[in-house]
C-alpha cells in the first residue's frame, strides 16, 4: 500500500515518517514540503538519517496514493481534500479542518467559513476508541487534536455512566512546546519558553469545540504551556450526580477501556508514578487515564496523559490507518516508551 | 478468585499460599492472602510514607 504525506517537514510529519518508514504494510511513496522541496528528509528530521533516501517534493508534485496523510497547518487541508477524495483516495487529515461536524463552529473557533461544509458530515472523527467501526470504512478521517483526545478519553466514560453534571465540567490542560509546531513565533524562543508556566488560553481554546462535540457536555477549557517538549496532561474536574467511590470509577473506566490497546488505567496506591504523567509516554501511542473521587467537594477528577505528537497526532493517525487498511490495530505502534527519560 | 478491595479487579488465586503478598494487577496495591479456601485477600500492611504533602 502506497502512502503520501503532505506537509512532512513539521514535527507531526516527522513522527508520521518515523512510524510509517518502519510499518510493515506500507511504502512511503512521497513526502511533500514547499519550504524544503528538494532537500533530504534527514534535513528536517535528523533522527531519520539512513532510514530513507526520500527527498521532499513540492506540494504541486503530489501524486495519487492509496492513503494520503495531510500534516499541514490548520486551514491547509480545506481545499486539498476534495481533490484527493475525487481521485478515489483515502485521506487522513491531521489538521482541524474536518474535525467539526457543524459548519457554524468554524467561524466561531477558526475565524473562517468552511468552503466545503458538505464534507463535514462525511468526515469521521478519528478517535478509534469512539468511532472504530466508522473509521474502518471512512474516506475522510479527521484526526483529533491532542488536548481534545486526552479530554475526550477522560470524560466520555463519566458522561456515559451519567456520573457527572454535564453543565459544569472544567478541563485544565498543560502541554509541551512541540504542540504549537515549528512556527510558534516568539512564544517558542528558548528565552520565552524555558521555565515557562504560562496560561496561554485561559478560555476559548479551539479544542473546546471538539471536546463538546464528542462528549456532549459543556466544557470550560483552560490551557497552559509548561517546560516540556512533548506531552499533554489534562486534568478534568466534574461534579458528581450521585455518591461514587473509587471502586465505582475503576469499574466505569475498566468497562470503557479494559480491552483498548492504547488506553491504560493508571491509578495506583503506592510508588512514584501513581497517576498518569506524560513524561514516560514520549514516543508511545498510549493515553494513560487516572481519576480520583473527591467526596469533600462532591467532585470527580479525571486525569489523562499522552504524547501530543503520538496519541495526540501521528500515532493516532497510524492507528486509524491500521483500522482503515485492515492491519492489526497496533501495527507499528508497539514502542513502550523510555524510563528514565 | 476474589476482588481487589481497592479497585474491584478480579484477582486469581492460582497457587497462592496463606500469607503470600502480591500486587494487584490493576492498581498495584500489595495484597496479602488471608485465606485460600475460600480465597480472600486484604491490603498488606505497609510502612507509612511521607510524600511531603
Amino acid at each position: 500500500m502506497k502512502v503520501a504525506i503532505v506537509g512532512g517537514s513539521g514535527y507531526v510529519g516527522g513522527e508520521l515518517l518515523r512510524l510509517l518508514l518502519r510499518h510493515p504494510g506500507v511504502e512511503v511513496d512521497q513526502v511533500t514540503s514547499d519550504t524544503l522541496a528538494g532537500k533530504a528528509v534527514g534535513r528536517a528530521h535528523p533522527n531519520l538519517r539512513k532510514w530513507t533516501s526520500l527527498t521532499f517534493a513540492p506540494h504541486s508534485a503530489l501524486r495519487a496514493a492509496d492513503i494520503t496523510f495531510l500534516a499541514t497547518p490548520h486551514g491547509g487541508s480545506m481545499e486539498r481534500v476534495p481533490g484527493l477524495l475525487g481521485a478515489d483516495g483515502t485521506v487522513i487529515d491531521l489538521s482541524a479542518d474536518y474535525r467539526l461536524h457543524d459548519p457554524a463552529q468554524y467561524p466561531a473557533y477558526y475565524g473562517r467559513q468552511h468552503p466545503h461544509p458538505e464534507l463535514l458530515a462525511e468526515a469521521v472523527y478519528g478517535l478509534p476508541e469512539v468511532h472504530r467501526d466508522a473509521i474502518r470504512s471512512a474516506r475522510l478521517i479527521a484526526v483529533p487534536g491532542c488536548i481534545a483526545t486526552a479530554s475526550i478519553l477522560a470524560l466520555r466514560p463519566l458522561v456515559a455512566a451519567s456520573l457527572i453534571d454535564p453543565a459544569h465540567v472544567v478541563v485544565d490542560a498543560k502541554s509541551g512546546s512541540s504542540a504549537s509546531g515549528q512556527d510558534s513565533g516568539p512564544a517558542g524562543l528558548h528565552a520565552e519558553r524555558s521555565g515557562v508556566m504560562r496560561a496561554y488560553a485561559p478560555a476559548g481554546h479551539r479544542h473546546t469545540a471538539e471536546i463538546e462535540q464528542e462528549t456532549g457536555v459543556r466544557v470550560a477549557l483552560s490551557c497552559h504551556a509548561v517546560e516540556a517538549v512533548r506531552g499533554v496532561l489534562a486534568t478534568c474536574h466534574a461534579f458528581r450526580t450521585r455518591p461514587v467511590d473509587e471502586k465505582d470509577l475503576w469499574r466505569t473506566y475498566r468497562a470503557a477501556y479494559g480491552s483498548e490497546p492504547f488506553v491504560r488505567i493508571v491509578h495506583e496506591t503506592d510508588g512514584i508514578h501513581r497517576e498518569p504523567e506524560p513524561k514516560i509516554l514520549a514516543g508511545t501511542n498510549y493515553c494513560d487515564l487516572g481519576f480520583a473521587a473527591d467526596a469533600h467537594a462532591e467532585r470527580i477528577v479525571a486525569i489523562a496523559a499522552l504524547d501530543n505528537l503520538m496519541k495526540g497526532a501521528a500515532g493516532n493517525a497510524v492507528q486509524c490507518l491500521n483500522l482503515r487498511a485492515g492491519f492489526p490495530e497496533t501495527t507499528g505502534l508497539d514502542f513502550p516508551g523510555l524510563h528514565p527519560i | 478468585m476474589t476482588e481487589c478491595p481497592e479497585c474491584a479487579a478480579i484477582v486469581e488465586s492460582h497457587d497462592k499460599v496463606l500469607g503470600e503478598v502480591f500486587p494487584c494487577p490493576d492498581c498495584g496495591t500489595e495484597l496479602e492472602v488471608l485465606g485460600t479456601e475460600p480465597f480472600s485477600v486484604q491490603p498488606a500492611p505497609k510502612e507509612a510514607e511521607d510524600w511531603g504533602e
